[in-house]
């Protein structure tokens, strides 16, 4: 009787155990519903909640003020500039800019942001990276705060549009009317870096003469390639090579009125610019150069494999640095061999756009997010911008773009000035994170032969206009 | 009827606590309270996510977006399993499965029969041959890297101080591939290894000795007796290796990328793309349900297979 007894109650034991695995199931699913996910899906800030435009009260209290950027020099740069200099206006306040290799960065803050919540406060965006934080009220839109405490008429228009501007703006231009949702932070560009020992002392004027020569040094110089540039599928790197040899052919990316890029990027200038990049640019590359990158084109330079290379300007300070080269001992020793120019022209004299402005994240609390916009605020100021220039940043402002401070830090500094005027920006969509891998990762497969230049261009144009005629859906 | 002969477990299991302990802890509460934080733990970790995800698939839901998920039936499963981007994929996939794992197995097996016989310092030959196995994929992706690289890698250098030309180990297309299969076979021919170890200690002295007297050759033993007593045991651990190959991020993300082009680009690698680069919830998560399937379909055919060999 006893084991008669027992059937029950193991058998209410066991559907106990199941009602509670189900309840916790149950409400398992209900958080994740309330939280915003699945089908909960909305969010009352879908667009972007606006800033005030007055900075409110501030804490006294100690804060740490993060942000997310991803791991290079001028991360660093920030942050030692940012507690040597703010802590004189908020000595209660720690800046801490956070770091993740360049290959996660978008993933690092997206999928914060997917989440409702960010351990950063200030997010440090490519400005191609604006339209998806923004579509997704992200960030916070930064306009009345902007026409209350930033002097807008200080900056090249489009540098203002490019880092803080959605809809994107033109090229060359800023449309006054679009709403701003960030600040120029670091502004960049490629630059040519030659050896003047090997090329002479004047640069290259013309594409087509700056490969010419590079053939010629390569010839003269066994051991020495030609070229050094960006080939790798990773981040953005083929794709902003073949981006700007594009528009240096007179090439467009696309018809943003009519979110158009089939018959575009893959027309004549199109094939012509893939055509230069593959079959005359890559075989005067070295050997195995097909995933080179930012640190991989710097070491080249550094240890002269290399008669010409095209790097961004504000990670290449480190090959003036005498322990990091093979040039010299010196300094001076150094830049006797390196030159450093803006891009040669052909068709055009575009060069591409790089670097990045800062935006508050929508999810930090308020009392930080006050505190960022103090710190925009502040780092935009005239005399801050200049004191940027000196720590080995790249300023936005014109007066500090101008200045002796920034002409003078460095060799390339006037390459950026004087390419300001020139630049051209990609897509600024929320579909760019899968525009840019299929370009990069067409524009890889032609460099190291694994496509032909016109199928990869082709490719390419087909891809990314399925991209833009699902919005970024499905696969 | 409430005799213990028949049901000696159960009357074990029902017998009174022993005296002191509170009339509460009953042995079946004991179990419940013991159970429920692993229960617990398998729900919120395991259960949960999969149910989670099994609904998403079936949705349109961006993880980043702000519009509610809506029901698309199965088109996100129609869409993966007719796209051409992904059958290359699981080419690329299938090839990195049966060359990586077929080459561990080989060696695995050679290696731990060498050692096997060997009688001195056989401990420290294992242990030794076992740390590539304890390293982080990350860093072992990192440090092969580095060795590969055509212009400052050690393979290369090593290479041309014999004379022979540097090799594009990583942005070539079958290169790119080899790279990836000699670098997880570096990692995790130990692991095949350790269990064809264990099966050739187990197998019994006794059959050697008779072949012996029977002056079996060499080959003979090894066909007729090691190799069918080992095999159940290495075939399991081809399975392990398999399902770890099949689901391969980690050394894809690290050395090539994918690249060149996407010639290396797993299945594993692009639904991470579809998941983070497009935040195409519903579709990564369709993805990953379908990779879940195929994984267990195929692993419960091995294990019929598996039985009927240890039936046979």
């Amino acid at each position: 009787m006893r084991y008669a007894e027992q059937v029950p109650r193991r058998s209410r034991s066991g559907r106990k155990m199941g009602a509670a695995a189900a309840a916790t199931l149950i409400a398992m699913t209900m958080a994740a519903c309330s939280g915003g996910g699945g089908g909960g899906g909305g969010d009352d800030e879908a667009g972007g909640a606006a800033a005030p435009s007055t900075i409110p009260e501030l804490t006294e209290d100690p804060l740490t003020l993060s942000f997310i950027w991803f791991e290079w020099p001028p991360a660093q740069a920030l942050e030692d500039f940012a507690n040597a200099e703010y802590s004189k206006e908020r000595p209660n306040v720690t800046v801490e800019v956070n770091t993740v290799p360049n290959a996660n960065w978008h993933d690092a803050m997206f999928t914060q942001f997917a989440a409702r919540q960010t351990d950063f406060d200030i997010a440090v965006l490519d400005s191609q990276h604006i339209g998806e934080a923004v579509t997704n009220g992200n960030i916070l839109d930064l306009t009345d705060f902007i026409d209350e405490n930033i002097d807008v008429d200080a900056y090249d228009p489009y540098l203002l549009a490019a880092y803080g501007q959605y809809p994107q703006a033109e090229t060359g231009q800023r449309d006054e009317d679009a709403s701003l949702y960030g600040l120029p932070l670091l502004g960049d560009t490629w630059t040519m870096i030659y050896r003047k020992d090997l090329i002479g002392d004047e640069p290259p004027a013309t594409w087509d003469e700056m490969i010419s020569v590079a053939r010629q040094c390569q010839e003269d110089n066994p051991g020495v390639s030609g070229l050094a540039f960006h080939q790798a599928n990773g981040s953005d790197a083929a794709a902003v090579t073949y981006n700007t040899v594009n528009g240096v052919y007179g090439g467009e990316l696309w018809d943003s009125d009519e979110r158009q890029i089939e018959g575009i990027i893959n027309d004549e200038a199109g094939q012509k610019s893939m055509d230069v990049l593959v079959n005359e640019m890559k075989p005067l590359t070295a050997t195995g150069s097909g995933n080179w990158f930012i640190d991989e084109v710097n070491a080249a330079v550094a240890q002269g494999k290399a008669c010409i290379a095209f790097n961004w300007i504000a990670p290449i300070g480190g090959l003036l640095d005498p322990e990091q080269s093979t040039l010299g001992d010196t300094r001076e020793e150094i830049l006797d061999k390196l030159g450093f120019a803006t891009l040669p022209t052909q068709d055009t004299d575009l060069v591409p756009l790089g670097g990045m402005g800062m935006h508050v994240s929508a999810y930090a609390p308020e009392d930080r997010q006050a505190e960022a916009l103090n710190f925009m605020r502040w780092f935009q100021q005239p005399e801050i911008q200049k004191k940027w220039a000196e720590a080995g940043g790249v300023p936005a402002r014109t007066d500090a773009l101008n200045s002796p401070e920034f002409l003078d830090a460095a060799p390339y500094n006037q390459v950026f000035t004087d390419s300001v005027p020139r630049m051209r920006d990609m897509w600024n969509v929320p579909e760019y994170a899968q525009l840019i891998d299929i370009e990069n990762t067409s524009v890889n497969a032609a460099l190291n032969g694994v496509k032909g230049p016109e199928e990869a261009l082709d490719d390419i144009a087909t891809e990314q206009q399925d991209v833009l005629d699902s919005s970024g859906g499905g696969l | 009827m409430t005799t213990t002969a028949g049901h000696p477990v159960r009357e074990a299991a029902t017998a009174q606590p022993a005296p002191g302990r509170p009339p509460r802890l009953r042995d079946r509460r004991l179990a419940v309270a013991f159970i429920s934080p692993a229960m617990l733990l398998l729900l919120t970790m395991s259960v949960f996510p999969l149910l989670w995800a099994l609904y998403l698939s079936f949705t349109d839901y961006s993880a980043t977006g702000n519009a509610p998920a809506s029901f698309v039936g199965f088109a996100n499963y129609a869409e993966i399993l007719t796209s051409p981007e992904v059958h290359q994929r699981a080419l690329t996939t299938l090839v990195y499965v049966v060359g990586a794992v077929g080459l561990q197995t080989v060696l695995g097996f050679g290696i731990a029969y060498l050692i096997s016989r060997r009688t001195h310092g056989r401990g420290l030959l294992t242990t030794l041959f076992l740390v590539p196995m304890m390293l982080s994929p990350v860093v072992v992706g990192l440090f092969w890297r580095f060795m590969l690289d055509a212009q400052f890698g050690v393979v290369n250098s090593f290479l041309v101080s014999l004379g022979l030309e540097p090799v594009e180990w990583l942005t070539r297309q079958r290169t790119a591939m080899l790279s990836l299969i000699v670098v997880d076979t570096w990692q995790w021919t130990p692991f095949i290894m350790l269990i064809a170890l264990a099966g050739l200690t187990a197998v019994p002295k006794y059959l050697y000795e008779a072949a012996s007297i029977d002056r079996a050759s060499e080959w003979f033993r090894f066909r007729n007796i090691t190799l069918p007593l080992v095999w159940p045991l290495l075939l399991i651990a081809v399975m392990f290796r398999a399902i770890e190959a099949f689901r391969l991020f980690d050394l894809v993300y690290i050395l090539t990328n994918g690249g060149p082009g996407s010639s290396t680009e797993t299945l594993s690698f692009h639904v991470y793309k579809v998941a983070f680069l497009g935040f195409n919830t519903g579709t990564a998560s369709a993805y990953g349900i379908l990779m879940v399937l195929v994984v267990i379909v195929l692993a419960q055919l091995y294990l019929r297979y598996l039985n009927k060999l240890k039936e046979g």
